[in-house]
């Protein structure tokens, strides 16, 4: 029958074009493909390092394109990975989710590459690459760029109105935002005190753990077990509730609006003496159409009576994926961007805090960035995020729960005893 | 061959054999990309699916989890507010744009198009558009705003949950409104128009005879478009990922997000069942919808 | 007549708020795509004409986007020509055969078109993984083709039962196979129906986002509209320029598109959607 011939015959055709669609685009040439995110000047600065690395080396390198927010960076690298995927073959991972994709599995162990001798482990932040780079015995990541939070002041203010050096304790950071912001109201009747990150997203967990570990606290993971609601947090707590509500040195959209750039934009138009924020916004601060240019200094946060000055440790790591399949060329650009002279150029150029500690002894950097200085102390001290591969999770209920007490929802301790059954609850459904 | 009058009435095992020849490579391809996923996704939502974890069978462990996960709860909330909310104002919207279409002018043809523009252009696109216009300092949401004095500053969209979620309900508004509006249109094409002249000469005015005529007969069409939105706007996806990324504080994650950040968390089983739940409550509303537009009466 | 004055005010009205509602996003976006500075609304700035966000999107390499718009033109074209194909033969055998279950065959279809997305999503990862399509067309063609063949079907099969049965009855006499009678008779009768489906078919695979998102991990298969989406700067830097040049570069087709078949468009919709 004639119209059976043309049924096959149309079928064959459809699967045939088919066909010739999957070989067309599994064709690819191997070359070493590098995932990597950032603002447009960021994606540059790799393109240019990528040029250099294959002149150098002869390699290729793809560079992705990944866009900024941390999320959608790790579901693109979450999709290559859990699908096995010979590409990316290396890439940058948040400390908040290196745990996720250790745990996972999907990175190769950096010691088990050649001439793994060569990358210089010792010349990094030991502490960064313990709490982060060192999963289960195993080197998986180094730190690219460290990050951590810090206090910025405004040194005109202070010197106006008397006081010699930034607040050492909270209760001094109370005193003078108290003083200034009175003072300061006369003329411009939006000044606050102290502006933080309260709004529910992760900088508001980085923001509760420095007041908690600045009052011993902290998060304590003991035996798969996370605890949160002991004395000291729910203090810390209180506190960051009073600063908007009793002592009203923060503004009352801390708790709704405060993210990183609505603190660092608050900040640089002159509505606040003390800022929390990461190291980013000093280039902004110091930028010429900046209201404060010149008026600004960084010191490490300030802790309670008998607490350490604690800063939470955020960054970027380079790890080479377990399915790459240019493990060697990998490992060559693992050391080319670990390097003196890059991780040099990543401080120079973009303003980034480099994982290397030489970097911070440089005369040539620490001339064009003085306060780089300061910061290799607050960095050594850093407090990590736990490093559990659901950490995500933890974080969730710990934003729902803090932010509820900033907005007098809850009562700290409430809030602390019910996020510590939720994260228990997280725990018993991801921990091994 | 026989004489064939009656063809495809005669259900002779050969004509029966070409039918299924016919239809078998589309019902194979939804057979395979719909039906078998729908039910792969059932059956991986009774397991602990972890990309870090050892997969194992916990039968419905991940549904007791859901009845007491606050964040889910939130997000059937938001989901629930931003279907009435959205299809709400659509509905009246897109009547007032088929009323206007339906009337007869110069270049009607041509709004017909204009109005199918915000409907036919991806959402992952316009909502980059939307996001600029809400921009808080530059955009040009703000600038209408404070031009028109309906806000005496200029307001934060994103910066709380009230404005993230009347930013999303304004672009998804703007967006489906015109299908809406072509749907109706079709229901006021079917009305007789001897039925307006009649109430002409009874002296009824213009609002009456909307109220009286026209609202009552388009309400099969109306209920039609009310179900197809519902549907839609239950499994709203793209819009929330790109406009506000669920947030802010996780106050506009929809469900289909909260299954699609758990899946991307690292956690299938888990993402599979919730994503099981939203599939049973818009299939509920496709029944329904299929039962009201009168499709299977063609067949019949 | 006062009341046909009202009403003639109330329409002038009604139509310039229509228009201004639906195509202000769009004149902003074209408006912004020309603009050196995107912020040219503020008091402090002005507007600055350029075509060098164009530029930088068309002849940048590095930015993908043409990667992107091919991507998206040979996944939606290939899918929806399937689609078309295979959704016509199944129209002809459930309008012209006894398929057996045809009312089973078509509301199972039908519900089908309403699955949300996201509860095809994570098993369908998993299996293009087990396939290894992951980042390939194929990844995207196939789901794509089953995500737009329930409306195709039912717009084809309203299509085809408008055709009276007495055409491809005479066919038949006169010795056409049914392959003969669907392509030879039925297709050119139904062309308008066939031109509106694939229409149809296309822009719903043009704007598909979430399978792109979760099955592509590259500018080799990723397509527009995850494309523009992930395009994005660091702490509220954003280079909306670029990006307004970007949509307005990959939406002008599909814009020009409607404008010009709004009534196959429109059309196709009714049928698909509604039995008025």
């Amino acid at each position: 029958m004639n119209h059976t011939i043309g049924n096959r015959r149309i079928i064959g055709a459809v699967i045939l074009s088919l066909a010739m669609c999957f070989t067309s685009c599994s064709r690819r040439e191997k070359v070493l493909t590098f995932a990597v995110g950032g603002a447009p000047n960021e994606l540059d600065f790799w393109e240019q390092l990528c040029e250099n690395f294959q002149k150098e080396t002869g390699i290729e390198v793809n560079l992705i394109r990944q866009p900024t927010d941390t999320d959608q960076r790790r579901q693109g690298l979450m999709v290559g990975l859990r699908a096995k995927k010979s590409d990316p073959d290396i890439f940058l991972m948040d400390v908040a989710w290196i745990g996720q994709f250790a745990a996972s599995g999907w990175l190769e162990d950096l010691n088990s590459l050649p001439q793994s001798e060569s990358i210089e482990v010792e010349k990094f932040f030991p502490t960064v690459v313990n709490l982060a780079g060192i999963y289960e015995g195993k080197l998986i990541a180094l730190p690219i760029y460290v990050d951590g939070g810090l206090l910025y002041y405004r040194t005109d203010l202070l010197e106006k109105y008397g006081f010699r050096r930034p607040p050492e304790t909270w209760k001094e950071l109370i005193d003078m935002s108290t003083k200034v912001q009175a003072r300061e109201r006369a003329t411009n009747p939006d000044f606050w005190g102290f502006v933080w990150q309260g709004a529910q997203y992760e900088g508001l967990v980085c923001n509760f753990l420095e007041f908690a570990v600045s009052n011993n606290g902290g998060l304590l993971l003991e035996d798969g077990k996370i605890s949160v609601n002991t004395l000291e947090n729910v203090q810390a707590l209180q506190f960051m509730r009073d600063l908007i509500c009793n002592y009203r040195i923060s503004p009352p959209n801390t708790f709704t609006e405060m993210k990183e750039e609505e603190v660092r934009i608050f900040f640089q138009q002159g509505n606040a003496l003390f800022e929390r924020n990461w190291p980013y916004a000093w280039g902004n601060h110091q930028s010429e159409s900046s209201p404060v240019k010149g008026k600004v200094g960084i010191s490490p946060l300030p802790s309670f009576p008998g607490g350490r000055k604690a800063s939470t440790l955020g960054g970027w790591h380079l790890g080479i994926s377990i399915f790459s399949d240019s493990k060697k060329e990998a490992a060559q650009f693992l050391k080319y961007v670990t390097s003196y002279g890059i991780q040099k150029q990543l401080a120079l150029n973009l303003g980034w805090n480099p994982g290397r500690v030489d970097i911070y002894e440089d005369p040539e950097v620490l001339s064009q960035l003085p306060h780089l200085k300061d910061l290799r102390v607050v960095f050594e001290n850093a407090y990590a995020r736990p490093n559990v591969p659901y950490y995500t999770q933890i974080s969730e209920v710990l934003q729902r729960y803090i932010n509820a007490v900033l907005a007098g929802k809850m009562e700290p301790v409430e809030a602390l005893v019910k996020s510590e059954e939720e994260i228990s609850e997280v725990v018993r459904n991801y921990a091994r | 061959m026989q004489d064939d009058t009656r063809r495809g009435l005669y259900n002779t095992p050969k004509e029966i054999a070409e039918a299924v020849v016919f239809a078998l490579p589309a019902i194979l391809f939804l057979v395979c990309f719909l039906l078998i996923p729908i039910v792969g996704t059932f059956v991986s939502s009774f397991y602990r699916d972890v990309s870090y974890l050892p997969r194992e069978f916990i039968f419905f462990e991940n549904f007791r989890r859901i009845a007491t996960d606050s964040t889910y709860w939130r997000s059937v909330y938001f989901t629930v507010l931003f279907v009435a909310c959205s299809v709400a104002i659509e509905m009246v919207i897109g009547i007032i744009f088929s009323l206007i279409m339906h009337e007869a002018f110069p270049g009607r043809g041509i709004l017909r198009g204009i109005i199918l523009v915000p409907w036919a252009i991806p959402v992952a696109v316009s909502a980059r558009v939307w996001e600029l216009i809400y921009n808080f300092h530059y955009g040009l949401a703000n600038y209408i705003v404070t031009a028109l004095g309906i806000a005496g500053s200029p307001i934060n969209w994103f910066g709380n949950s009230v404005g993230a979620f009347f930013a999303l309900v304004i672009t998804d508004v703007w967006k489906t409104a015109p299908f809406v509006a072509i749907i109706i249109l079709t229901g006021l094409q079917a009305i007789p128009e001897d039925l307006y002249a009649q109430a002409k000469v009874d002296g009824t005015q213009f609002m009456q005879r909307f109220w009286k005529i026209t609202l009552p007969l388009l309400k099969p069409v109306i209920v039609v478009a009310l179900l197809f939105r519902t549907i839609d706007a239950l499994r709203v996806f793209d819009l929330v990922y790109v406009l506000t990324k669920g947030g802010p504080g996780g106050s506009t994650t929809s469900v289909s997000l909260y299954a699609f950040k758990t899946f991307v968390a690292g956690d299938f089983g888990y993402g599979s069942a919730i994503s099981v739940t939203l599939f049973i409550i818009a299939w509920l509303f496709s029944i329904l919808y299929i039962k009201s537009s009168r499709f299977l009466e063609e067949v019949k | 007549m006062k009341e046909e004055r009202i009403k003639r005010v109330l329409l002038i009205v009604g139509i310039v708020l229509t228009v201004s509602f639906c195509l202000l996003p769009f004149i902003y976006m074209v408006m912004v795509s020309f603009a050196k500075n995107a912020d040219f609304l503020s008091l402090s700035s002005r507007y600055v004409f350029t075509v060098n966000n164009y530029k930088e999107v068309l002849f940048n390499a590095n930015l993908h986007f043409l990667d992107y718009l091919k991507n998206s033109a040979i996944v939606s074209v290939v899918s929806a020509g399937v689609a078309v194909l295979l959704g016509s033969l199944a129209a002809f055998s459930i309008t012209r055969l006894p398929l057996p279950f045809k009312g089973l065959v078509l509301f199972v279809t039908l519900s089908m078109s309403m699955f949300p997305q996201v509860s095809l999503v994570g098993f369908l990862f998993s299996f293009m993984t087990k396939l290894g399509w992951i980042n390939t067309y194929l990844a995207l063609i196939f789901p794509y083709i089953a995500w737009v063949l329930p409306l195709s079907l039912w717009i084809l099969v309203s299509y085809f039962a408008s055709i009276p049965r007495d055409i491809d009855k005479q066919a038949f006499i006169d010795g056409c196979s049914s392959w003969q009678i669907l392509f030879k008779v039925i297709w050119p009768l139904a062309r308008p129906g066939i031109f509106s489906t694939f229409l149809l078919a296309f822009i719903f695979s043009f704007n598909e986002f979430m399978f792109a998102l979760l099955f592509t991990t590259d500018h080799r298969t990723r397509t527009v509209p995850v494309g523009i989406a992930l395009f994005q700067g660091l702490h509220g830097e954003i280079p909306w320029g670029t990006i307004m040049a970007a949509a307005t570069v990959s939406t002008l087709p599909i814009i020009v598109l409607v404008l010009v078949f709004q009534r196959n468009i429109i059309q196709g919709l009714t049928r698909g959607a509604v039995k008025g």
